[in-house]
């Protein structure tokens, strides 16, 4: 797909291009795997701002390409932080179980803490056309988000879940920044609240349908003979791909209504991901994965975020030049290497 | 002399110039229709080429250029060997497919030989005292939920108990080791060590065995399990892992966490069967030494197999255990044990 502007009535439509590709990406992650082997890990630091690089200069937007600065020490630095941490739960809790209950309770606490900590540290390295992005929430901010809002969730035994997504989407995207332009978002929770119930009668349908399979399949186990694990494993596929439709659809339902509400001075944003086919991708990316051994990986990646990429649209309905702000601060990576060893999701 | 076609901004406001770049006399001079500039070459630093991305050049004054003729900015830039290097891997087929080898082997010497030594070596340093406590905890957290008091005499629960004191001290162990008797219909006939010396064995399995040689084959076994602290190393293998599969799949994990938890379970089936295979043959030695025929512990194993084989058994790779076939291999091969 090439890049296109069209103008209309309303505005010039931007939709960005990736021109990377899954041949020349393999190269730099199998390289990048080597050399982290051969130095017990050290190099992964410089191996994600290499990754990070590749893709943000693969990205283009209105003829122009997006740039990263994140520096591999302050990384490597995170990701100790982050080893120690994870070393000292893993071990300290299983010796000693009662200190998980302190672990977390401290990880709560500095939560909204590290959260600010990723996203700046992210959008402050990231640049377009010379302007770096930045991220302008405090932890009270965050604390208010993650802590607050995240009670009324356990409160209401989850029940509340889509409208802390909803929040807590908004609340990522408005404290962005390009330059000085900021980013304005308003979701509907009545909305998330659609999706996250047909997302979930989705996975519902696939269960009660695996149930039926699983209850003609299991009791026959024995005619399998020493292909019983054929039977075992065939339900476990077919849910994966329940999963993964359901899972599609909510992602895409919510990226969608995300960029709909979102805007900036004279900007509006465009989203057209498809339930179908990124449930297509999950799925063929588990297969194309699991059958060449990893070696696919840099593949399924690469069409993961093309699919994503070219579906996704600027629209400026007045032509703004963007300011710097001055003098950004640079942010240590100790919150995002953090965010990424516990697994927290901090993406959109 | 040519000119690099380049676009300038200014790093104050996102606008673009088009530019051209010269370099000339140790100087870098950025000329367009509103853009003059001249820099001192040595403070120009160069963004490193990674595949077909376009270039950057930082320049002093905050600002700068972005081109796409990659060989061309390789002319005047000042890059390290290394940085050059690296491109120079990324870009040759044949050292991709070289990379892939190396990467398979590197792997394969970190899962098979690096791992279980650093594991080994760590867990002999985790003090006793630590172990202790988690096994006291484990065993009564268990007792809680899975295990009951036992429904063996104690009669009987006395003399199984001498019969393994005295293995125990025919293993020349002088930690302290014991044997526990449990209920458990959930767990079904079977013994388990715990971390600390304790060994458990369910009142099933004391009823299974057709012979007392059988338990003490089994309890020889979990004996192993102790000498060789399987329980630190599987909490210390299955961090490794982590870190391994995060490492190799790191980028993938979000899309589909399925392709990373499969090769965990694989890698931790492994090393569990490594760990069985130290206590299988720790057993040998020990039933030896008691002069008990290793032969006892393939029939009770036999014997508990038959009893669960309910469902069809799992593929090689993923069992825990490795196949009684294997380790009737293993008990065949050993000196049989004279009298007994």
């Amino acid at each position: 797909m090439t890049e296109s502007t069209e103008s209309t009535v309303q505005g010039r439509t931007i939709r960005p291009e990736f021109t990377g590709s899954a041949g020349e990406y393999f190269r730099i992650w199998i390289v990048n795997l080597f050399l982290t082997l051969v130095t017990l890990g050290i190099y992964s630091a410089w191996a994600k701002v290499r990754k990070k690089k590749y893709f943000y200069g693969s990205t283009r937007l209105d003829g122009d390409s997006f740039d990263y600065f994140g520096s591999p020490k302050a990384i490597l630095k995170g990701r100790i932080v982050a080893f120690v941490a994870f070393v000292l739960y893993a071990f300290v809790g299983e010796l000693y179980p009662a200190s998980r209950y302190a672990f977390w309770g401290l990880a709560a606490l500095f939560l909204p803490w590290l959260i600010v900590r990723a996203f700046t540290f992210n959008a402050r390295n990231s640049a377009y056309r010379g302007l770096r992005f930045d991220f302008a929430a405090t932890a009270m901010d965050a604390a208010w988000v993650y802590i607050g809002k995240l009670a009324v969730v356990a409160i209401t035994l989850g029940i509340a879940f889509p409208w802390f997504m909803a929040r807590q989407k908004a609340f990522v995207v408005s404290h962005h920044a390009f330059g000085t332009t900021r980013f304005d978002c308003e979701l509907s929770a009545r909305r998330y609240f659609g999706i996250y119930i047909r997302a979930g009668l989705i996975l519902s349908a696939v269960g009660a349908v695996l149930g039926g399979l699983s209850a003609l399949l299991l009791p026959k186990l024995e005619q399998f003979g020493p292909l019983a694990w054929v039977a075992l494993l065939l339900p476990a596929i077919l849910l994966y791909v329940g999963y993964a439709i359901s899972y599609a659809y909510m992602q895409s339902r919510t990226t969608n209504l995300l960029w709909a509400n979102t805007r900036g001075p004279g900007l509006r944003f465009e989203s057209t991901l498809a339930a179908a086919g990124l449930a297509r991708l999950y799925v063929g990316n588990l297969l194309a994965v699991a059958c060449s051994a990893g070696l696919l990986i840099p593949w399924a990646v690469v069409r993961t975020l093309r699919y994503r990429i070219e579906n996704f649209a600027m629209i400026v309905e007045e032509e703004i030049v963007h300011e710097a702000s001055p003098a950004l601060a640079p942010v240590g990576a100790a919150g995002q290497e953090l965010g990424e060893i516990f697994n927290l999701d901090l993406g959109l | 002399m040519n000119a690099l076609q380049a676009h300038y901004f200014d790093g104050k406001r996102a606008r673009r110039h088009p530019v051209s770049v010269l370099f000339a006399g140790g100087r870098v001079k950025v000329i367009g229709r509103d853009v003059d500039g001249d820099f001192d070459a040595t403070r120009v630093r160069v963004s490193p080429r990674i595949g077909n991305t376009p270039r950057w050049l930082y320049l002093p004054d905050g600002g700068a250029c972005v081109a796409a003729d990659n060989d061309f900015v390789d002319r005047f830039a000042r890059e390290s060997g290394f940085a050059r290097g690296l491109h120079t891997l990324e870009s040759r087929p044949a050292f991709a497919v070289l990379a892939v080898a190396l990467v398979v082997f590197l792997l394969w010497m970190l899962i098979d030989r690096g791992v279980p030594l650093a594991v080994e070596r760590i867990a002999e340093q985790i003090p006793l005292a630590a172990e202790m406590t988690l096994g006291e905890q484990t065993l009564s957290g268990m007792d809680h939920y899975v295990l009951r008091a036992s429904g063996i005499p104690p009669a009987r629960q006395a003399a199984l108990r001498a019969q393994f004191d005295q293995m125990v001290r025919a293993a020349g162990e002088t930690a302290p080791r014991r044997l526990e008797f449990r209920a458990s219909p959930a767990i079904g006939a079977n013994a388990f060590a715990l971390p600390a010396g304790v060994v458990v064995i369910t009142d099933d399995l004391v009823k299974l065995a057709a012979d007392d040689r059988e338990l003490l084959a089994v309890l020889a076994h979990e004996l192993g399990h102790v000498r060789h602290r399987h329980t630190m190393r599987r909490l210390l293998e299955s961090s490794a892992t982590a870190l391994i599969v995060a490492g190799v799949t790191g980028d993938i994990a979000s899309t589909t966490s399925l392709a990373a938890s499969a090769p965990a379970l694989l890698l931790q089936t492994k090393y569990s069967r490594d760990n069985e295979r130290e206590a299988d043959r720790y057993a040998v030695e020990v039933l030896r030494r008691s002069g008990i025929d290793p032969r006892h512990f393939v029939s009770i194993l036999q014997r508990v197999e038959h009893e669960s084989s309910k469902g069809g058994a799992l593929p090689g790779f993923l069992a825990s255990h490795p196949s009684t076939k294997e380790r009737e291999a293993l008990a065949r091969e050993a000196p049989a044990g004279g009298s007994r």
